[in-house]
């Protein structure tokens, strides 16, 4: 079986062993303190003493990197431009572009959004990244999060590469039984017929499959279950959760009481 | 007439140079093989679980390409034909029917094959009926094949390659799971091809059935082929053939216990054998 269900990458790491709850809380303050936190500097301070500390600390500074500059810098230079040029706001006109006027206020603006952003998209990368979501999974439902909703979870996380690799076998057993699906546009785009009924009622066969499965395993009982699984959690998890929440619920009040 | 299929069986051996192949995950599967068979033999591939059997087959119908080295069938080198060229001249039926079968009712499967082939509709009609008498699936054709057992889904994957009509057929494991009773059916399947004169290539962890149906054994090991011969001489090896974890028929164990000069892999050969004794 390939682990291609996911983004995590399995390595021994602080960040890897820290508690999946701790991991999503860690998540979300860099997110709220980015967004919320009153002063200009924050989502670069963030960057600078957060985001890539954490990367190292992960053991997982290249891959991170390696997505940050092929997904998240694009995205983030997107939203820059856009709002560079189409922020109506200040008078101090630095470049002017036909109708549009770019003010140092307004590029400004920009650059911090684009840097929120940047922030928000790197904490949920390092998250996935040296996190395995059937682990979270299984530390929220012990936690009193319904399992019914932990499958719709993971089962949409894993419904691409899963359909990809059904597709994949269909498309064998069709070309091995002189289905002509390489040559010409035409042949390919007229061979995506052939694929949609099977792969379609395969897939629906599957999910029934899979629905006895879990039922034979007592997944709508009611009685508490016992995981083998053993999801640590330590002290130090407790405490560094109470301070992350202390600092988003500090951020947020910060912004409540200055504006 | 005759001539014509001289000359169409000679073209059609399988050559097999040097092959190496690699998984994505880096594993080598392959390490370096050297096989030719001709049109018309009857091959049986034996070796444990993970030596190669199913990756070497899959080159011959193109669906996966070699690392280095090559496989032609007849004059095609298998890099330069697709998979739906190549399908002409080889059928595989797959190790897993469940990944082979696709179709709403084993008619439309059956007849999947012959219909991309390019046959007049005459001559499809024909092969699906023929394939499906063959397999005894007459009464079955407009079941779903996900409704019928196990059993008879192999016996589908089976008849919806037989109805392609092509010169060499491969067989992935076709007895494995399978009663006494279906792997009757199966030998007999295997039986007309080669009256048919064609070339039938069977991967089988059942040597038994090997030696009973098998002109010519492979033993494969870790990539490599550990042994290549008459199904008596293979067979017979039985130290060899504990590198693959391969144990000789029953019968031969039995003859060479009881000290019988020849080796002996089936009921005939096994009596005449004691009887002169
Ligand atoms: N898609 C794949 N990706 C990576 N490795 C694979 C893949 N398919 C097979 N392998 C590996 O390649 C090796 C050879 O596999 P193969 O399926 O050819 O063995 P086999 O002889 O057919 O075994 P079996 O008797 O179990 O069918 C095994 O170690 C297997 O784990
Ligand atoms: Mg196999």
């Amino acid at each position: 079986m390939h682990e291609r269900l996911s983004f995590h990458i399995k390595r021994d790491s602080v960040l890897h062993r820290l508690n999946p709850l701790t991991k999503l809380v860690l998540t979300l303050a860099l997110i709220f303190l980015a967004f919320t936190f009153p002063w200009y500097w924050m989502p670069h301070l963030l960057i600078l003493i957060a985001v890539i500390p954490l990367s190292l600390l992960g053991k997982v500074f290249r891959e991170f990197w390696l997505t940050a500059l092929k997904l998240i810098l694009p995205a983030a230079g997107f939203l820059f431009l856009m709002q560079a040029f189409f922020q109506p706001i200040g008078t101090d006109v630095i470049f002017k572009f036909y109708f549009l006027d770019i003010t140092s206020e307004s590029l400004m603006f920009a650059f911090k959004n684009a840097m929120r952003v940047f922030v928000m998209v790197s904490a949920f990368t390092l998250f996935l990244l040296t996190t395995h979501p059937s682990e979270l999974m299984s530390d929220l439902t012990r936690r009193g999060l319904p399992g019914q909703f932990a499958y719709v979870i993971i089962s949409t996380l894993q419904i691409i590469p899963q359909m990809q690799a059904k597709a994949q076998t269909i498309i064998s057993a069709q070309r091995s039984r002189g289905l002509d699906t390489e040559s010409t546009f035409f042949k390919r785009a007229g061979s995506v017929l052939p694929l949609v009924g099977p792969l379609v009622f395969g897939s629906l066969v599957e999910v029934e499959e899979r629905a006895i499965a879990i039922e034979a395993r007592g997944f709508t009982s009611k009685h508490a279950k016992t995981s083998l699984h053993e999801i640590p959690d330590s002290d130090f998890d407790k405490i560094l959760r109470w301070i992350l929440f202390a600092l988003i619920v500090f951020s947020i009040g910060l912004n409540l009481w200055l504006s | 007439m005759l001539h014509v299929s001289l000359f169409k069986r000679n073209i059609m051996n399988i050559n097999i140079k040097d092959l190496r192949f690699a998984y994505p995950t880096g594993l080598e599967a392959l390490k370096g093989i050297n096989l030719a068979i001709d049109s018309g033999e009857q091959v049986a591939i034996v070796g444990q679980n993970g030596a190669g059997k199913t990756t070497l087959v899959r080159h011959f119908n193109g669906l996966l390409k070699p690392a280095s080295g090559s496989v032609s069938i007849g004059d095609w080198d298998t890099t330069k034909y697709s998979v739906a060229k190549l399908a002409s001249r080889v059928g595989y039926v797959f190790q897993n029917p469940d990944e082979q079968l696709f179709s709403r009712d084993v008619l439309t499967e059956v007849s999947f094959g012959p219909r991309n082939l390019g046959y007049e509709k005459t001559k499809v009609d024909e092969l699906v009926k023929r394939a499906l008498a063959l397999t005894e699936l007459s009464e079955k054709t407009g079941t779903n094949p996900y409704d019928l057992s196990p059993t008879w889904r192999k016996m589908v994957a089976l008849a919806s390659i037989i109805a392609m009509d092509t010169p060499i057929v491969i067989f992935d494991e076709p007895t494995t799971g399978q009663d006494a009773m279906n792997v009757a059916r199966i030998a007999n399947v295997i039986a007309v091809l080669k009256r048919e004169g064609k070339t039938v290539i069977t991967i089988t962890h059942d040597i038994d059935f090997c030696a009973e149906n098998f002109e010519r054994v492979i033993a494969l090991a870790d990539g490599r082929v550990l042994l290549d011969g008459p199904a008596r001489e293979v067979l017979g090896e039985e130290e060899t053939l504990a590198q693959t974890y391969v144990e000789p028929p029953q019968l031969t164990r039995l003859g060479k216990k009881l000290g019988l000069k020849e080796i002996v892999t089936t009921q005939e050969e096994f009596i005449k054998a004691v009887v002169q004794d």
